[in-house]
């Protein structure tokens, strides 16, 4: 080690004259190291098990010398390296005399016995604006079949390299979740374009393996399932590129597959032809292909966006439709019972729907509303153009629903402004003395239905109790003694038909339905959640709605309203084109499957995801494969628009290619749905289990085809490092209470959980199955404070109470609830500044708005909250509920599920976990 | 002809209408698989036959039950309390919603009960014969 070896990008090497060796310092974090970084880069784990044996991931081949070196520089991070998460308070003394650290002694020794493991990296302030700090390095130490195998990669091509970590030994990061996705290569000159945004962003499209295998029996033998999750309409951040337009309605397609033009086509024939990618036909370009419309000259077919952008919008010509585009049409079905009116529902929904006007799409003045009442009876609205009154028209007659009035019911939103802004300011006060118990709720939607069939559009329907009148009545059929019983799914199916056959009706007339529920009983989600499952809508649930307390009103009204002011798709069919060889085989999410390979969705809501499984049905000889999503839909201003979202993905013949190329969050995202698809066809326990079997499944496989230990047992527990985080995220699924073992999680909770979980998109689904854990007491300075990319927010820690201290604060998140859990030996100081109150007696737990300060701590705590409410795509506003360590235990329970890692009733320790997961590993061979 | 002639000619027909009603089942799905059919109207079509189906079925299987014919009784017992286990649990009808994720099992099951239904044709059709035979004996 004399001369200074090659180094990767980024590194330096300066002799130590003291060591007699080179010390190895990344010049933008500043950190050093002993070892050369391209041999042994500071990865986040430092894959070395409690024996102090050779590390998994280390060559074999390689000579000893180098192994007692490795050994050596773990001792050396043990001195160089600050303490865990640089946790301040750790060495101050402390208040309130003795100090509680349940995990500290632990956490002492297991340091002690490893030199403090890379992971317990210093906080990376750049990591803590969401981003994670720098790509991996390629790693040259894998194990040998990698070697052999990486000399087969396709040619040109660079080889995933392959690098196995021992899950034994070491905690997951919770920054792992932030990593990028495996590195999709695809050969040189896949694409025509030498853009960056050839291929998907993961946000629209991810597959859960990023190097397809050319069989299917080598997809079966790895064990892992390919999977493609969309979210064709995301919402777009601040700084998010917008989706590019083809606005010339020059659409060129493959006479044969009807494949959209994409980066991935060869022009051939002196660019007069296009051969597709995915079927080899050969298709005329079309004439206006070059010709820029709008200078009337000829343009330049390489800047054309859909040769340069995966994700590219065209504008349809009329050959796309088949009725002129639809206007955006809401109509709002308002529970208007004792119960509703009483809660403040009424009241809080029409004030927002009153501020929202402004907000809903309608840039062309053709948006249509209407608003019906339903108690016992259904009461329609009549809401003349100009006039400022409104007139009530009652039907009682439930069993044939008739509209009483052929106009007037639904009206333009700007022609009616007036009598809409007067009908809401008052409807509430209408029913204000009203006694009535009960809800006709299924002729209400029946009546919407009838209402905007002709043209389509959403039903809003908002209700505060169990239907029980007309058609859909359901009972309530909520039995404490199944729940936690192999019945319990019995629970979770549909108790009426009317929701799925309606649906289908609905999905026919392109009518999407939004499902706003507030019961403080039962209100059976299971069977209501079918009506937006198969209508593209979406479920929201506010169990026991009460907007006297303002935390309710003002999540409602947040949630409500931006649902409202969302950008909003009609009358769409979605398909999934994909090379030669390839099929989609199942399609999971919010939609109606109208034929083998089409998914109809009356409306398309942003941010929602949907998961497709793909099927190889014939050996693929091509070296990479391309798959198209085109949703072929109408925008809120009245535009027939085509989203395409090509991804293109490497074929190869090597196992580990496919197991280095798993995107582990797609992955866990296809679970959930497979999960909760699961727990309604079968068992709850059935579903847990095949999550847990196919996990060891994977690794069994893994460990016989990937590490030296073959099909003998094994002391480790291997696992490629691109998927470390994957047994923590199947932990994180069994513990979410759409699919925990527990006699105790009311059903409601539990469907609406379950709809969360088949419709979230992975960014918000990832923390609603393993929570965000900051400690904000011994936060770094910066945390809190505005940097570089907005709000910093605090190194997120292992999901165990092991951190939690007694005179601490910390921030536990799933982006549906915020916990802020004080320690009972809080100092007053702390209370002080972030509550507004003398001591920690004082404060009371539960819901609360935490007050904003004139301190520093109390504003960075608060914009920690803000960041951690805003952060993430979709409509939600979590509540925020103060968890005191010594009142409230079911709070506290609640609390505490949310830290996957511990033991909870029968549900294992992650430790734990992954013992029965290598017993299984270990017991099981080919 | 004797009384056992008789039952089996009736038999006879009736596995022959079966018969037709599932290849009738297997022509719609595979016509769905290839796009001509839509779900929803699939579903319409089929669940109009179900319950009818199943009846002809439960009524040859009580009537072969009632006259003492126990092998063929035997024979169609095991399809018939299938078909009652599935209306008590309410899944016998086609579910449009659900019908792609099902479809390779409602196949599955419409081939199986094509075979039996052609085996059954045969062995009514020979027992037929027998009584024929043993009649002008
Ligand atoms: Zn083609």
């Amino acid at each position: 080690m004399e001369t200074p070896p090659n180094l990767p990008v980024g590194w330096v090497a300066q002799w130590d004259s003291v060591q007699q060796r080179h010390l190895f310092i990344e010049t933008a974090t500043g950190r050093s190291q002993w070892e050369n970084p391209a041999q042994f880069p500071a990865g986040p784990i430092a894959p070395i098990d409690t024996q102090g044996q050779v590390p998994h991931g280390q060559p074999h081949q390689s000579s000893k010398r180098r192994q007692y070196a490795t050994g050596q520089t773990q001792a050396y991070y043990g001195s160089a390296e600050p303490a865990p998460y640089a946790d301040p308070s750790y060495g101050q003394p402390q208040p309130g005399g003795q100090l509680f650290t349940p995990g500290l002694a632990a956490e002492a020794g297991f340091a002690g016995q490893q030199g403090a493991p890379a992971y317990f990296a210093p906080p990376d302030t750049g990591y803590a604006n969401g981003q994670y700090p720098q790509q991996p390095v390629q790693q040259p130490n894998m194990n040998q079949v990698t070697n052999q195998f990486a000399q087969m990669g396709l040619g040109g091509q660079k080889p995933y390299a392959l690098q196995t970590v021992n899950l034994l030994a070491g905690q997951p990061d919770p920054r792992d979740l932030h990593r990028p996705t495996p590195e999709i290569r695809l050969p040189p000159n896949a694409s025509i374009s030498q853009s960056p945004y050839v291929n998907a962003d993961p946000s629209y499209k991810r597959s859960t393996i990023n190097a397809v295998p050319t069989t299917s029996s080598m997809l079966n033998k790895s064990k892992v399932p390919f999977a493609l999750i969309l979210t064709p309409y995301r919402s777009l951040k601040e700084g998010d590129e917008p989706v590019p337009v083809v606005t010339d309605t020059v659409i060129a397609r493959c006479r044969r597959c009807r494949t959209y033009i994409n980066p991935y086509v060869q022009f051939i024939d002196g660019g007069n032809r296009w051969k597709c990618c995915m079927c080899s036909m050969s298709n005329e370009v079309p004439q206006l292909f070059d010709w820029d419309q709008a200078r009337n000259a000829p343009g330049d077919r390489w800047s054309r966006p859909e040769l340069n952008h995966s994700v590219v919008e065209f504008v349809a010509p009329t050959e796309y439709m088949v009725r002129p585009p639809q206007p955006p049409v809401y109509c709002f079905l308002i529970d208007v019972s004792h119960a509703a009116v009483q809660s403040g529902m009424v009241a809080t929904a029409t004030r927002t729907i009153l501020e929202s006007l402004d907000r809903i799409p309608n840039e062309d003045n053709r948006t249509k509303i209407a608003i019906i009442g339903f108690d016992v009876s259904l009461y329609f609205f009549t809401l003349a153009p100009g006039s400022t009154e409104s007139s009530m028209l009652v039907v009682s007659d439930l069993d044939d629903v008739f509209l009483p009035k052929p106009t007037d019911l639904l009206v333009n939103l700007t022609e009616s402004r007036s009598a809409i802004e007067g009908l809401l300011g008052r409807l509430s006060d209408m029913f204000q003395d009203s006694h009535t118990v009960g809800s006709a709720m299924g002729p209400a939607l029946q009546a919407g239905f009838k209402l905007i069939q002709s043209m389509g559009g959403k039903l809003v329907a908002l209700s505060s109790s169990l239907p029980t009148l007309g058609a859909g009545t359901l009972k309530n059929r909520e039995d404490i003694k199944l729940l936690g019983t192999p019945k319990e799914s019995t629970l979770l199916q549909p108790a009426s038909s009317f929701y799925k056959t309606f649906a289908i009706e609905c999905s026919r007339a392109q009518v999407s339905v939004d499902m706003f529920l507030f019961s403080s009983s039962y209100t059976d989600i299971a069977s209501l959640s079918c009506l937006p499952h198969y209508t593209s809508g979406q479920t929201y649930f506010y169990p026991a709605f009460n907007a006297s307390r303002t935390e309710d009103a003002l999540k409602f009204a947040h949630e409500f309203s931006t649902v409202l002011a969302s950008p909003i798709c009609f009358e769409a069919v979605m398909r999934v084109r994909a090379s030669k060889g390839l099929r989609m085989s199942e399609f999971h999410g919010n939609f109606f499957v109208r034929s083998t390979d089409l998914l109809a969705m009356p409306s398309v809501p942003i941010d929602q995801s949907y998961a497709i499984e793909v099927q190889i049905e014939e050996t693929l000889t091509a070296p990479f494969v391309v798959l198209q999503t085109a949703v072929l839909h109408t925008t809120a201003f009245g535009e027939r628009r085509i989203r395409v979202c090509n991804l293109a993905l490497p074929t190869t013949t090597n196992m580990s290619e496919v197991y280095s190329s798993v995107d582990e969050i797609a992955l866990a995202t296809l679970f959930a749905n497979k999960a909760v698809e699961r727990t309604i066809s079968h068992k709850l326990e059935d579903a847990r289990d095949a999550i847990t079997n196919k996990l060891i499944e994977i690794m069994t496989n893994y460990k016989n085809t990937m590490t030296a230990a073959g099909s003998g047992a094994s002391a480790q527990l291997a696992i490629s490092e691109n998927m470390k985080m994957l047994p923590i995220l199947c932990l994180g699924l069994l513990k979410n209470v759409g699919l925990r073992q527990s006699a105790q999680i009311p059903v409601d909770l539990r469907a609406y959980a379950q709809t969360l979980l088949t419709t979230m998109p992975s960014q918000l689904l990832i923390p609603y199955i393993h929570p965000t854990f900051y400690s904000l007491h011994s936060m770094p300075p910066e945390a809190g404070t505005v940097g570089e990319h907005g709000i910093i927010l605090p190194p997120p820690l292992p999901l165990s109470s092991e951190r939690l201290e007694r005179h601490g604060l910390y921030l536990i998140e799933d982006g549906q609830t915020i916990f802020l859990w004080i320690g009972r030996d809080a100092v007053p100081q702390l209370v002080m500044d972030v509550f507004n109150l003398p001591s920690y007696t004082e404060l009371r737990g539960g819901k609360m708005t935490l007050p904003l300060l004139d301190n520093p701590f109390s504003q960075r705590v608060n914009a920690i909250i803000a960041k951690t409410r805003e952060m993430r795509r979709g409509p939600y506003w979590p509540h925020l509920y103060v968890v005191k360590e010594d009142a409230d235990p079911a709070l506290r329970l609640w609390a505490l599920s949310s830290l996957i890692m511990d033991r909870a009733e029968q549900l294992p320790s992650y430790q734990q976990y992954l013992g029965q997961i290598k017993d299984k590993v270990n017991g099981t061979t080919y | 002809m004797g009384g056992e002639g008789w039952l089996f000619l009736f038999a006879l027909l009736i596995s022959a209408v079966l018969l037709f009603v599932m290849v009738f089942f297997i022509i719609m799905f595979s016509d769905l698989e290839c796009d001509y059919i839509n779900p929803i109207d699939l579903c319409n079509k089929l669940n109009q036959f179900v319950l009818p189906e199943n009846a002809a079925h439960a009524f040859l299987t009580i009537i072969f039950l009632l006259s003492g014919q126990w092998v063929a009784f035997l024979l169609n017992a095991p399809l018939l309390a299938f078909n009652v286990n599935k209306v008590l649990k309410k899944n016998h009808m086609y579910d449009a919603t659900e019908i792609f994720r099902t479809l390779s099992g409602h196949k599955k099951e419409s081939f199986i009960k094509l075979g039996f239904y052609l085996l059954s044709f045969f062995y009514y059709l020979y027992r037929f014969i027998v009584a024929l035979i043993a009649d002008s004996e």
